[in-house]
């Protein structure tokens, strides 16, 4: 019970520090009479962020004596699995299916199938482009570039950025990186974006494509970063050219080892998506469908602002499971 | 020796310990005890919608394992068949985005019975091993489908594709009827024409074949295009499925081919084995994967249970040839 009163009151401090313009909040309905049974369809549980997403779905379920079936694909290469795992979802005749899709164009048939069952699907995180989804959650990637764009102009005002944009064609990242620029370009004239590369979201291609713009640009003051893995790579750019710290790096996401920079200084600022308050999100709004009540079309999860000063404070309950947790 | 061979049946003596032919009725006796327990867990799981969801999704393990039968029994393997799907995902989609319906699919099975036939002939005129050519077929394969795409999926496709694989012929769904079509007339090959003596020939004792007059290099290159064309039809199955083309699809699914084909109990140095013991094979793993997805039990303890039983399977297998020899 302590804890939980701890959780809210850090919360609201979270609340207030995020700028995000998204939806505050979707509050948790009443508990229905009848228990209803819920698909949840996950890309990845290796990644921590959806391990918490995990953990939001699981936990929200609980709350409201809904019961959770949740398939891991393993990977974003294996769409043929998570087809079989949506199709048998539907033969067992679940209530409602929560789905993060692997691939956009490739789950279109199968969310067809679903919608012929009569079973309403909640589209979380990562969208498929079949339109005949009941409502998509998600964060709002124009928020995320722009609330890097907004500390840069604050901290910054005048200087040299490069951008490592992450995967081309992959929409979250190109959303991002496109309303970083539209903002900067609209509102900060004093600072110049110098260079724009695309690559893999790992850190060696980060390393790679730093490496080249400490080569290409004498002065770089931030690096502004799509993904995380790639400003992971920046960091060790940086860190063996002697300019860690000196250089801001602002990134999206929050993995463990962000954490660690953040903490060091290394990072300046990680904006943070809450996969638990997806999972939460979608498992409530599965349950307003199912009780025959509105829900809206489309609602953007809040996102947090993460710095040196506030890493030590920030609640972290909205964006990763508790420690040791695991699905059942 | 097997039991599938009429002559080796009416040659060895009858074990006491195995008063009928196990071989014949474990595989089948297996499933259906999966199936009874699967079905009093999850009333759901004899459901037709659920019957024909396992048909659906194991048409495309089906045609793979059939291609892959061939080669085993030819004393050979296809690493190459999981790549290949993506080739013919990536190729056929951009013939369907450009092309329409009938090139579309004709040119995917194409390029998957031409990538096949490369491997083929590099394995009938060199002395690099099967596992070794169809290694580097996995990886040329899969490489060339990331290019032509850049990494992204091949949008925007005729949506009569579909029909393929989510369509019905009366009851029956259409991804089903073409494997199950597949198995007749691959068992009709195998068993009725001399081009299957002849691969069972090569795969038994290979200078024997050669001695006997065979033209051991034509009828090799032949069966590894058979494994690539079967790759090319499961790979415009798993194109409509998808409504897409995907350059990362079908991972590992070599790998299951082959799990279907020796769980069957064909032997993997080749010589022996039959497509009706890999039509078991693959049920096996399909209503596995599908009963264990309908009970709930998380996609990680199914890889455990999936290994476990490949491993039993080959072990039972060893164990009765040898109370039989």
């Amino acid at each position: 019970m302590r804890r939980i009163l701890v959780a809210l009151g850090v919360l609201a401090v979270g609340a207030t520090l995020a700028w995000a313009a998204s939806h505050e909040s979707y509050p948790r309905p009443g508990k229905p009479s009848k228990s209803y049974t819920i698909g949840v369809l996950v890309p990845q549980l290796t990644n921590p962020h959806f391990l918490g997403q995990a953990y939001g779905y699981m936990d929200e379920a609980e709350r409201l004596g809904a019961k959770v079936i949740l398939h891991d694909a393993g990977g974003y290469q294996y769409l043929d699995k998570q087809i079989a795992q949506i199709e048998d979802l539907i033969a067992s005749k679940v209530d409602a299916i929560c789905l993060v899709a692997v691939s956009g164009p490739g789950t279109v048939p199968v969310v067809d199938r679903a919608a012929a069952a009569g079973i309403p699907v909640v589209n979380v995180n990562v969208m498929t482009n079949n339109e005949k989804v009941a409502i998509r959650i998600r964060s709002d990637d124009t928020v995320i570039g722009e609330t890097m764009a907004r500390f840069l102009h604050e901290r910054l005002k005048k200087g040299s950025v490069v951008m490592q944009s992450g995967p081309a064609g992959a929409s979250a990242f190109e959303l991002r990186a496109k309303s970083f620029r539209a903002w900067i370009e609209k509102n900060t004239p004093g600072i110049k974006i110098l260079g724009e590369r695309h690559s893999l979201n790992t850190p060696d291609q980060g390393l790679k494509n730093m490496e080249d713009f400490l080569q290409t640009f004498p002065q770089i003051d931030a690096v502004y970063n799509s993904a995380d893995f790639v400003a992971i790579g920046a960091a060790q750019a940086l860190k063996a050219a002697g300019k860690a710290g000196k250089v801001m790096i602002v990134t999206a996401d929050f993995q463990p080892d962000t954490e660690r920079m953040v903490r060091e200084g290394v990072v300046t600022q990680a904006v943070v998506q809450q996969p638990v308050t997806m999972g939460r999100w979608a498992i409530r709004a599965a349950v307003n469908i199912l009780e025959k009540r509105e829900v809206p079309k489309l609602l953007y999860t809040p996102i947090l602002s993460v710095t040196k000063d506030d890493v030590a404070t920030v609640d972290l309950s909205t964006v990763r499971a508790p420690a040791g947790w695991k699905p059942k | 020796m097997t039991a599938d061979s009429d002559t080796a049946v009416a040659a060895a003596p009858r074990p006491r310990l195995l008063p009928f032919a196990w071989d014949r009725v474990a595989l089948p006796g297996f499933i259906l005890l999966m199936g009874l327990v699967f079905g009093s867990l999850n009333p759901n799981f004899f459901s037709w919608t659920n019957l024909t969801n396992v048909a659906r999704q194991s048409s495309v393990l089906a045609l793979l394992s059939i291609g892959q039968t061939f080669a085993i029994v030819s004393g050979g393997i296809d690493l190459s068949v999981g790549s290949l799907l993506a080739v013919v995902s990536v190729l056929g989609s951009m013939q369907l985005v450009a092309f329409g319906l009938v090139p579309g699919v004709v040119g995917g099975i194409l390029a998957a019975t031409l990538a096949g036939a490369v491997s083929g002939l590099l394995i009938a005129r060199t002395r690099i091993p099967p596992f070794i050519v169809t290694l580097g077929m996995l990886s040329l394969a899969r490489g060339t489908a990331f290019t032509v795409t850049g990494g992204m999926p091949v949008v925007g496709l005729p949506t009569e594709i579909q029909w393929i694989g989510a369509g019905s012929l009366g009851p029956l769904p259409v991804p089903g009827v073409i494997a199950a079509v597949a198995f007749v007339g691959a068992h009709w090959l195998l068993r009725r024409t001399s081009f299957g003596r002849y691969v069972y020939a090569m795969g038994g004792n290979e200078a024997a074949a050669i001695a006997a007059g065979i033209n051991v290099r034509w009828h090799k290159f032949f069966v590894y295009c058979l494994s690539g064309f079967c790759a090319g039809v499961a790979g415009i199955v798993i194109t409509s499925r998808t409504l897409s083309g995907q350059p990362t699809v079908g991972e590992t699914l070599e790998l299951y081919a082959i799990a279907a084909v020796v769980i069957g109990g064909t032997r993997l140095g080749g010589g022996d084995g039959s497509l009706i013991r890999t039509l078991f094979g693959v049920i096996v793993i399909a209503v596995l994967g599908n009963g264990l997805n309908l009970i709930n039990v998380s996609s990680y303890i199914q890889l455990i249970v999936i290994g476990a039983i490949i491993i039993v399977a080959v072990g039972f297998d060893l164990w009765r040839r040898e109370r039989r020899a």
